[in-house]
């Protein structure tokens, strides 16, 4: 009943990468990822508008283009704005938290130290939105 | 004798005869008219006496009823007459006593007495010569003296004169002449430009600290229109209403430096309340003005920093936990992937890796939240601290055996609601950490003082030694080795307690338990 999510990772560690990927694996997810390393990268996938992911987990910290700069574009796009877009960051900065949510994001996650933790919270999110009904594109 | 000698003779005597009788007739009747010339003569004279009287008296009464002391002396000095007035002034008993007025002057004042008293035989008059004077009764005094000779068929005879007491008249004169010197020379030497204005803006006076404010002079100013004497030698376009607000005025002095000067108008009048014109005082602000745009600019500065530092912990933060939370992901996989082949101490090992790492993340969250402490946030409100402290109970890990006690109703204080958290937290957590007992008991108090709050927080655990009471507010300072211990904790409440201007301390008895007490300002 679940639905097959296609989730748009943009993140520049390596090993988050792979912490998605082997948390996604080790839960029997049927989730599909896709990496970007970048804002940039980011915004080139999204440029194909047939192929666009349900979901989109955003680091903050990224080299060129920030979390909050990609953000911003992405809400600024007629298209790209009903996605869904949920923070997956180390800083637990008010300001950084008040200003993702006044742009406009679908969540705010902290990542946790711990693996386990780490395991427990994705499975919760992707619980959430694989329930969630999203626009058609 | 002949008939005609007879005849000559009887003509002769009647001749005679007629002319007696027509000389008696005449004589009656002059001596008539002299009778009656002598009764007009008498009846005029009666009534020239009555007339005579009469102004005698009318300068009787003037004589007794001037206001002014009225003397008529002798030309030696010694009184003859005086009125009531002059009685009085002198100090004498009554009218009639004898006295040489030239000794009643001043000892001080002889030669002048002398001098003007010839003037006085001289020339017949002496007006307006103030003479200091004792009077009888011993009173020292101010007189004013008109006088003038009386002459006896040009011959001299008497002095008449009158006296004013002016002892008062000179007193208030002095006391006004003196406030006047008094505001002189406040104007003169007051740090405060003063010029003032006729009705049409002509300036009709400055004082030295204008001129030495301005750089001009004098001449720069008086009998110039202010308006457009300001803005010509200023050569900025200078506003100057008459309104009694103080006023910020830019002012280019005679070096070229630009002044500002806080200028105000106040309206003068003349004694019967006429407007005349305006007093304005200039105030020169321009270093208080440049000590207010450095503040600004420091403040502004400050809170630039300020901001620069919390979002560079913030950066250094989140730098300093991934490695750690990806340590923390690699080693838990090469556990799960191995967790056949290790044996019990490498897992052991492993587990003691992943310890670290916590305790790592920990003191990195530690220090960010010190180092937040001390910016200050704009959320301020009043915080009921009674809610606070129920709420953190109710988060905070707390093993059965401890129980926490609120003893006195808790006040609310106007401040940071996190920052009373951060507070209590980490005065609690603390207390809880340190309790060795079975049965643990923690008690939070308030004292109302006058101007503070005093808090306390007591627990009965390993309590303090003495020699680590200082040190123990000291950042990164820790006096157990332990997985969940910073050293930052007690850092941050020293810090917070600062922040609202309050004092930290305890009294701690090993074994027994510690009370840390602070208070905060009102």
């Amino acid at each position: 009943m679940d639905k097959k999510l296609n989730i748009l990772l943009i993140e520049d560690d390596m090993i988050e990468v792979m912490k998605l990927n082997r948390t996604v694996s080790k839960l029997n997810l049927n989730h599909n990822i896709i990496e970007a390393n970048n804002g940039e990268e980011a915004l080139q996938i999204l440029e194909h508008k047939d192929t666009l992911p349900d979901i989109i987990l955003l680091d903050l910290n990224m080299p060129k283009i920030n979390g909050l700069e990609f953000l911003s574009t992405l809400k600024a796009d007629p298209v790209l704005k009903y996605l869904p877009t949920i923070i997956l960051t180390t800083s637990n900065n008010q300001k950084d938290l008040l200003e993702c949510y006044k742009i406009g994001v679908s969540g705010y996650v902290l990542k946790p130290l711990k693996y386990e933790d780490y395991v427990y919270k994705i499975e919760r999110l992707l619980a959430y939105w694989s329930i969630n009904e999203l626009k058609q594109f | 004798m002949s008939k005609d000698y007879i005849e000559v003779l009887e003509r002769a005597l009647k001749r005679e005869k007629a002319a007696r009788k027509q000389a008696e007739t005449i004589l009656e009747r002059k001596s008539a008219e002299l009778f009656e010339a002598k009764q007009n003569l008498e009846k005029s004279y009666a009534k020239l006496e009555i007339l005579l009287n009469r102004k005698d008296s009318q300068l009787q009464g003037v004589f007794e009823n001037i206001v002014d002391a009225y003397v008529i002396m002798n030309l030696q000095g010694d009184i003859l007459k005086m009125n009531q007035s002059a009685v009085e002034l002198l100090g004498f008993n009554n009218a009639n006593q004898d006295y040489n007025l030239l000794s009643m002057a001043h000892p001080n004042e002889t030669e002048r007495v002398i001098k003007s008293f010839k003037l006085l035989l001289n020339k017949g008059v002496l007006t307006n010569f103030h003479l200091n004077i004792i009077t009888l009764k011993k009173e020292s005094k101010l007189v004013h003296i008109n006088a003038s000779i009386i002459y006896d068929e040009g011959v001299a005879v008497a002095a008449q004169g009158i006296v004013r007491d002016i002892t008062l008249d000179n007193k208030y004169q002095k006391q006004i002449e003196a406030e006047r010197e008094k505001y002189s020379r406040i104007i003169a030497n007051m740090n405060l430009g003063l010029i003032e204005v006729d009705k049409c803006g002509n300036i009709l006076s400055v004082n030295q600290s204008f001129l030495q404010m301005s750089g001009y002079l004098k001449e720069d100013f008086l009998g110039k229109r202010s308006n457009t004497v300001f803005t010509s030698i200023s050569s900025n376009k200078i506003n100057l209403d008459n309104s009694s607000k103080p006023k910020e005025i830019k002012f280019k002095n005679k070096l070229g430096a630009l002044k500002s000067w806080l200028v105000s108008s106040a309206p003068n009048y003349n004694l019967n309340g006429d407007f005349t014109g305006y007093i304005k005082v200039y105030l020169d602000i321009t270093a208080i003005k440049k000590l207010e745009s450095q503040k600004e600019k420091l403040l502004t500065k400050l809170k630039k920093s300020n901001e620069e530092l919390e979002e560079y912990a913030h950066i250094i933060s989140h730098d300093l936990k991934s490695p750690l939370r990806s340590i923390n992901a690699l080693v838990n996989w090469l556990k799960e992937d191995n967790i056949e082949n290790l044996d019990p101490i490498s897992v052991k090992n492993f587990n003691l890796i992943e310890d670290t790492l916590e305790k790592m993340e920990k003191l990195i969250c530690d220090v960010l939240s010190y180092s937040s402490v001390s910016t200050t946030g704009q959320n301020k409100t009043y915080v009921n601290l009674n809610d606070i402290i129920q709420n953190l109970i109710k988060i905070i890990y707390k093993p059965n055996h401890i129980s926490i006690n609120i003893l006195n109703n808790l006040p609310i204080l106007y401040g940071e609601q996190t920052k009373f958290e951060q507070l209590f937290l980490n005065l609690i957590v603390n207390a809880i950490k340190f309790i060795d007992k079975e049965v643990g008991i923690i008690n939070i108090n308030v004292q109302d003082l006058d101007k503070y709050y005093k808090f306390s927080v007591s627990d009965n655990g390993v309590g303090i030694d003495s020699k680590y009471h200082n040190k123990i507010f000291k950042i990164f300072h820790t006096l157990n080795k332990s997985k969940d211990s910073t050293g930052i904790g007690l850092s941050i409440v020293k810090k917070i307690v600062d922040l609202h201007n309050g004092n930290i301390w305890l009294e701690s008895e090993l074994n027994n338990g510690t009370t840390f007490y602070f208070t905060i300002r009102k």
